[in-house]
């Protein structure tokens, strides 16, 4: 055989064997589903629906934050109100559990990019400041999956400049970009860890048998109600009819309005609720609240995006659950010192709406999420009382 | 660039097809090798490529004036300035700031307290094993045990070839000199047996960065850990120090004898070892040799009745090539010890037992001591300070430990145990027997992809091979 047939022989193995192996990662990707699951899921659709979002006609509104936009802002309902008012307004709920500031970060460049190229501004950017997301403990919890929402998330600009600090870091993101459908080794590993290793739950206070069966019972109640009050929904994690957001009342019937309020009292039992206490100090440091430099920076960049193409940006502080949750004096004081470094950096005071007086701790599901329907109907409507004058 | 990362795998593929392809004269490949090896050097820091190449043009060329000097002083003070550059690199990079932080702390000690400003320099990668390899070679002419060749470029070459130039193993001259001056075409069995290579090494290297999850947690937070999760943790660095840095070697053998190069074995599954010197014959056995020619041997061996002192020697300045900091002292020391203690036990008749005969029992115990005594040893080379390593010892031997077993301990240490067997028996046939898989090609090539790709699909965040550090 002579020279270059051998290396060609060799290179030829080497290439199939790479592009066989990234088939079967490819496929394992696809049948496990994984670009579907959770905050990917959502992130992704949510993303998808910007070219969408810039058509509308409307004035625009963006609440930006974590799951607790999520769970307590509800655009139809703060549309519906706007637009009784006379106000031509379209809403959408961009809150994300498990995207930290480092992430939102990226993904709100991506909105701005959107926004910036078809030269429309949004009317109102709402921008939650989450305190207990931007702690060194829910930094460190997020490191499995930075790479896959970087890649996800970043420009090829943006990792082209990784790339030129640190070439082997840029080299891998692009790998899980283009060749991984962004899901890195990491992800993959610590959802097998999971499921080999299952994490230690916090449940060191335990509901009497009956309550637990009620509760499951009641949550499957809730499962067919849904089914029955949307028969022909293909249900996604980020929706625009939805506008990004969850059901609204009006749609549900009474009896699932009425499963919903046991369903809540069931939830709320001291022992939950001390279990879910233990798990938030667990993941977010909630309590203390030790502040990671980046996550804060970020945050601060998250604002100046928004200021780029808003007409005007709030950043709020989303209602609190006090009855379960404080802070100690140091947290206090950290968290002060984090919210003048924003409003420093920023230009922008926060709105406080930590301690309102029209939400209570029985409009919380848990610790930290406002209830649906409890919650959020309240919530949504101090959001039109304070900003309907600006729309 | 290491070898598990995409970019390695593109760097590898261009290099390739300019290497089979297109440069196809000796000399263009030479020139390719030095061009390519650079560029995998340079991906950590540009900065020091003039050091490697530096120390390789001046070691060359003090071979050649070794060559050339007809008088033994001549020789002697050639051969004295190669060891001051090359040794003089090293001091100044890796181990000046342990010696002025030792100086300071031993100052204090007598109540002094001194303001020393260390010099806080970046260690250059694989420094100590470039700076051996370029060594032997100007000893190795000086002792006359091969003569200095002729050809810059092949040296540079052989010294930065880039499959074995951060992490080893350490080449001797007169192997891969004779190879870099005649390249020659890779044979397709051999190709085959590089591609296993290859896929084992990822293979170990990918359970290495799992296994370093419990490692990290005994050593770093051992306080809270019960005594079954510490000895996990200490088990669970064995494996990753084994997969990490073999899976490496592995990897740095397979790629190169797809270029057509053949470099010598470094591990020879050595947790089967059955007493320390037997251990160190089958660990990193490059450097375990490089030290017993060069300096082991150079302080006169077995001779004169110092060998006591010669393995202690040895041994504790092995320890501290493998890092600038008293752990690493403390681990050469404790091996000089066992193995020192080695060689007295089996001067006494009442152990003559022990080493005659093959009595299975008896060779499981030997084993078990002596893979005991080796994780003593990553103890001290693992722990972050001397205090931390005795705080770990003691918990690994104390019976009061009243923490709490966390949920997963005991399948964790099963795991991890069972991986390091798996990986050892897998070793001991790639060694004994791959040329009876490599010769059932459905089979072979199925084994390669499905480890590939399981290699691929999992993994822990990881950029370094620990090796890369000494």
């Amino acid at each position: 055989m002579n020279e270059r047939m051998i290396y060609a022989k060799i290179l030829f193995a080497i290439t199939l064997c790479a592009g066989v192996t990234v088939a079967i990662m490819q496929g394992f990707i696809a049948i496990a589903d994984a670009k579907n699951q959770g905050v990917f899921a959502r992130t992704s659709l949510a993303r998808e629906a910007l070219p969408q979002i810039v058509k509308e006609p409307h004035d625009l509104v963006i609440f930006y934050g974590s799951s607790m936009t999520r769970a307590g802002f509800s655009p139809r309902l703060f549309d519906r109100k706007l637009n009784e008012m006379g106000k031509n307004v379209k809403s959408f709920n961009y809150g994300f559990g498990g995207l930290n500031p480092y992430f939102q970060d990226f993904l709100s460049r991506r909105i701005k990019d959107e926004f910036v190229a078809n030269d429309k501004k949004l009317k109102l950017a709402m921008i939650e400041f989450n305190p207990f997301q931007t702690t060194q403990t829910r930094w460190q919890g997020a490191k499995p999956v930075v790479d896959s929402f970087l890649s996800m998330l970043a420009s090829d600009e943006e990792l082209f400049e990784i790339a030129k600090q640190d070439i082997t870091r840029g080299t891998l993101l692009f790998n899980i970009r283009y060749i991984r459908n962004n899901i890195s080794s990491e992800i993959i590993t610590s959802s097998f860890g999971r499921g080999i290793f299952p994490p230690y739950r916090w449940r060191q206070f335990e509901d009497t048998e009956e309550v637990q069966q009620a509760r499951r019972e009641i949550g499957r109640k809730l499962g067919e109600f849904f089914e029955k009050d949307y028969p022909d929904l293909d249900y996604q994690d980020w929706m625009y009819e939805w506008q990004g957001a969850g059901t609204i009342p009006e749609e549900r019937s009474e009896e699932t309005l009425i499963a919903f309020e046991e369903y809540y009292d069931l939830n709320q039992t001291d022992a939950q609720m001390k279990n879910d206490r233990l798990s938030r100090i667990r993941s977010a440091d909630i309590e203390e609240l030790n502040f990671e430099p980046l996550l804060v920076e970020s945050f601060i960049q998250i604002v100046k995006n928004f200021q780029q193409f808003s007409e005007k940006v709030e950043v709020i502080m989303l209602p609190r659950n006090t009855k379960w949750i404080t802070n100690t004096p140091e947290g206090k004081k950290r968290l002060a010192l984090a919210i003048n470094q924003i409003e420093e950096a920023t230009g922008i005071t926060i709105r406080d709406h930590q301690d309102l007086d029209i939400i209570d701790p029985t409009m919380f599901s848990d610790t930290t999420h406002l209830a649906r329907y409890r919650g959020d109907v309240p919530y949504t409507n101090y959001l039109i009382e304070q900003y309907a004058n600006d729309l | 660039m290491i070898f598990n990362t995409p970019i390695f795998f593109w760097f590898f593929l261009i290099f390739m097809i300019f290497y089979g392809l297109v440069f196809v004269k000796q000399k263009a490949k030479v020139y390719l090798v030095i061009v390519a090896s650079l560029v995998f050097y340079g991906a950590w820091n540009y900065a020091f490529i003039p050091l490697l190449v530096g120390s390789a043009v001046a070691d060359y060329f003090i071979a050649q004036a070794i060559g050339n000097s007809d008088s033994q002083q001549h020789k002697k003070r050639w051969v004295t300035l190669s060891l001051v550059i090359n040794l003089g690199i090293l001091a100044t990079f890796k181990y000046a700031d342990f010696v002025l932080v030792s100086v300071a702390d031993l100052l204090s000690v007598f109540g002094y307290h001194a303001s020393i400003d260390t010099l806080g320099w970046v260690l250059p990668v694989g420094i100590s094993f470039y700076t051996f390899q370029s060594l032997s070679y100007t000893i190795d002419v000086y002792r006359g045990d091969m003569k200095p060749r002729k050809g810059l470029l092949e040296f540079v070459a052989a010294l930065s070839f880039f499959p074995q130039l951060v992490a080893g193993p350490i080449l001797r001259a007169r192997h891969i000199l004779p190879q870099m001056h005649a390249i020659s075409l890779p044979k397709w069995d051999a190709v085959k047996h590089g591609f296993l290579l290859i896929t084992v090494g990822l293979l170990k290297k990918t359970g290495a960065d799992l296994l370093a999850i419990p490692a990290q947690k005994a050593f770093e937070a051992h306080e809270n850990l019960s005594t079954l999760e510490i000895w996990t943790g200490v088990l669970a660095f064995a494996g990753q120090i084994y997969g990490d840095f073999s899976g490496y070697t592995d990897m740095a053998i397979g790629i190169a004898l797809l270029l057509g190069f053949s470099i010598p074995l470094n591990f020879r599954v050595p947790y089967f070892a059955v007493s320390p010197v037997d251990f160190w014959r089958r660990w990193h056995i490059s450097l375990s040799s490089w030290l017993k020619d060069y300096l082991y041997i150079s302080l006169g061996g077995n001779r004169n009745n110092h060998r006591t002192r010669n393995v202690f020697i040895t041994m504790l300045l092995g320890g501290l090539w493998h890092g600038a900091a008293w752990t690493f002292v403390a681990w050469g020391a404790f091996h000089g010890l066992i193995i020192t203690l080695t060689h007295y036990l089996a001067g006494l008749k009442v152990f003559a037992a022990f080493n005659s005969g093959n009595n299975k029992l008896i060779t499981m115990v030997k084993w078990a001591a002596t893979f005991y005594l080796i994780l003593i040893g990553w103890v001290f080379f693992r722990a972050t300070d001397i205090t931390s390593a005795i705080q770990i010892l003691s918990a690994m031997h104390s019976f009061t430990n009243d923490a709490e077993l966390g949920r997963h301990a005991m399948a964790i240490f099963i795991m991890t145990s069972v991986w390091i067997l798996l990986v050892h028996i897998m070793d001991f046939y790639v060694i004994k027997g791959a040329d009876k898989l490599e010769k059932k090609p459905w089979l072979f090539w199925f084994l390669i992809i499905l480890i590939q790709s399981i290699c691929i699909m999992v993994g822990e965040p990881s950029n370094e091979f620990i090796y890369f550090q000494f």
